[in-house]
């Protein structure tokens, strides 16, 4: 609303200048989207799940209510960057970071990734455009392989290249498998659109966020379960999950609060 | 080339790659980089046959951003046309005025592609672009053979390979289809533009209508200009640009406010497009009164010069009698 008048006051100016008033646009954008990189890592240290209580009003009673049904289940917390590819990036680092652990897994993993550059090659991606981004998406998962401290792991995916190509991969891994799927998906897509230009406007492109229908297409795609606890202004003063997909055992869990996912351990 | 470059930046890689991956012309594109910047490339596309281009073989710059490919190209035509400004970025959503709709996995390859794609459609006054006539852009497609570049020293007639007899461009489904994409785009943002008092938006394909980025035209838009035309012979008469332009910020600025809530995932940008087209009405309004203002200034103008017309000659008269 504040925003809906402060924009008539300004209306007045576009007319006379818009030229620098575009550049001040800019100029703004580009501070508020520093700002958002100084304030926030691309991946945070773990953290005590108490910190959530502090982001909210102590009498916000709706979500107090639902972060005490949070730590029932959850004891830490660690944040992501909220530039719109926060679900990519809480995915890779979560699952990567399970991998150190868990070497079967991670054997597993590393056939189903390394097999799936040919699969986007024989769906028509370009090789040599998706090469790069498979190669940095290979490179961590041998770097997982070779057990290396967590910090190592940490410091890659906060490294903006090779964080963002790894957001890229799994957004082309989406991208594939809700195209070779895309009889079933066809359903779920809203506005007339086909799959194939959902793909192109909402799943690759960069920043775009993703909702249900992106979050069961990669976990199918690389054979990874993943809860969901979705915490809203919902009444009810508990928490809701959701398994992608149904009825799997989940590894990997993220909480979404409206727009943007962390990541959450027990 | 290879010592001056950081081989570990991404960029530079895929560059390379690409340089590599284009380095033979086909009969209907051909890029390469400057020999002394990696950053800048220059191009030549065919008109595509069945258009007013056909016979036409044009030149241009493209200029690659720093975190490329996350961030477009910019594509600058050299050579008039018709369809395209001469000097100016281009706007394609392919292109650096809607970073958000580009896509990592395109390349320098697509972007010609969709360029060839795009010729023939509609410029419907969106940035950058000409509405000329045909026989405007038949008679330019033939002059555009004679256009040699200076810096890359090409020769219109010699850069690509000639065109097969069959003339069944292998590409020219990809084309029409990445047109298809792109000019889908152009309409939509036509439509906001225009900003009717239509409540319904445009079908929200979200990101499309508001452009959080047009960072690049503010790039160095005097210094492509510049460059462009110490390259390229005087772009013809430019016709003006069309009303769209101001409404731009304001789409803009309610994504961005968007983008800092990180609302929801599927609500934002229909929003953003409601409001944006609410807002169309006080700024029609306020165009008006500026035109209305411009009137009545040049009116006056013209009465005080008629004025002093008439004095000096009055005076003029008197001296005489």
């Amino acid at each position: 609303m504040a925003e809906e008048k402060q924009e008539s006051s300004q209306g007045e100016m576009e007319g006379v200048n818009c030229l620098a008033y575009d550049e001040a646009i800019i100029a703004q954008q580009d501070r508020i989207q520093q700002e958002i990189a100084t304030s926030n890592p691309l991946v945070s240290d773990r953290q005590a799940l108490t910190v959530l209580q502090n982001e909210y009003a102590q009498d916000d009673s709706i979500y107090q209510l639902k972060i005490k049904d949070l730590h029932k289940k959850y004891s830490y917390i660690r944040k992501t960057r909220p530039d719109g590819n926060c679900f990519y990036r809480a995915f890779g680092f979560s699952h990567l970071e399970s991998l150190l652990e868990d070497s079967k897994e991670l054997q597993r993993f590393k056939a189903v990734a390394s097999k799936s550059k040919l699969d986007l090659v024989n769906e028509g991606f370009t090789e040599f455009t998706i090469e790069d981004f498979h190669n940095t998406f290979m490179d961590l998962i041998e770097l997982c392989e070779k057990q290396p401290g967590l910090k190592e792991l940490l410091g890659s995916f906060n490294d903006q290249n090779v964080s963002d190509y790894v957001v890229v991969y799994l957004r082309l891994l989406t991208s594939g498998y809700l195209q070779r799927e895309h009889g079933f998906f066809q359903h779920f897509i809203e506005g007339g659109r086909s799959v194939k230009e959902f793909c192109q406007q909402e799943v690759e492109p960069m920043s775009k966020e993703s909702d249900h229908i992106h979050i069961i297409a990669l976990a199918q795609a690389l054979d990874v379960s993943i809860l969901v606890e979705y915490m809203d202004r919902g009444e009810g003063g508990t928490v809701n999950h959701h398994v992608f997909p149904e009825g799997s055992i989940p590894r990997i869990f993220l909480l979404y609060r409206p727009g943007h996912y962390d990541i959450l351990y027990k | 080339m290879e010592n001056k470059y950081n081989l570990k930046s991404p960029a530079v890689k895929r560059l390379m790659k690409e340089a590599a991956e284009l380095r033979d012309p086909t009969e209907h594109y051909h890029a390469q980089p400057l020999e002394d910047n990696l950053f800048e490339w220059h191009f030549s596309v065919r008109g595509p046959p069945d258009s007013d281009f056909d016979g036409g073989v044009y030149h241009g710059r493209i200029v690659l951003p720093p975190e490329y490919p996350m961030k477009p190209p910019s594509i600058i035509l050299l050579t008039p046309n018709g369809r395209f400004e001469v000097g100016k970025k281009i706007c394609l959503s392919i292109s650096g005025h809607h970073p958000e709709t580009w896509q990592p996995s395109w390349s320098i390859r697509t972007a010609l592609i969709a360029i060839i794609g795009f010729m023939p459609t509609k410029g419907e006054g969106a940035i950058g672009s000409l509405d000329y006539t045909p026989e405007e852009r038949r008679s330019l497609a033939k002059k555009s053979q004679d256009f040699c570049c200076e810096a890359c020293e090409s020769s219109m007639r010699t850069a690509l390979l000639p065109p097969s007899p069959d003339r069944e461009p292998p590409q020219d489904h990809e084309a029409q289809e990445l047109a298809q994409q792109i000019s889908f785009k152009a309409d939509s943002r036509q439509a906001s533009e225009s900003g009717g008092a239509t409540s319904d938006p445009p079908t929200p394909s979200p990101g499309e209508s508001s452009s959080p980025g047009d960072r690049d035209s503010s790039e160095d838009p005097l210094e492509d200009q510049a460059e462009g035309s110490s390259l390229a012979p005087p772009p013809p008469a430019e016709r003006s640009e069309g009303p769209g332009r101001p409404l731009s910020p304001r789409q803009r600025r309610a994504h961005q406010a968007h983008q800092r809530r990180e609302t929801p995932p599927p609500l934002p940008h229909p929003d953003a497009a409601r409001r944006t087209l609410a807002g169309a009405g006080p700024r029609g309004r306020s165009q008006a009164g500026t035109a209305v203002l411009i009137l009545v200034l040049t009116l006056a103008l013209a009465a005080l010069i008629f004025r002093r017309l008439y004095l000096a000659q009055e005076y003029k008269f008197d001296y005489e009698l």
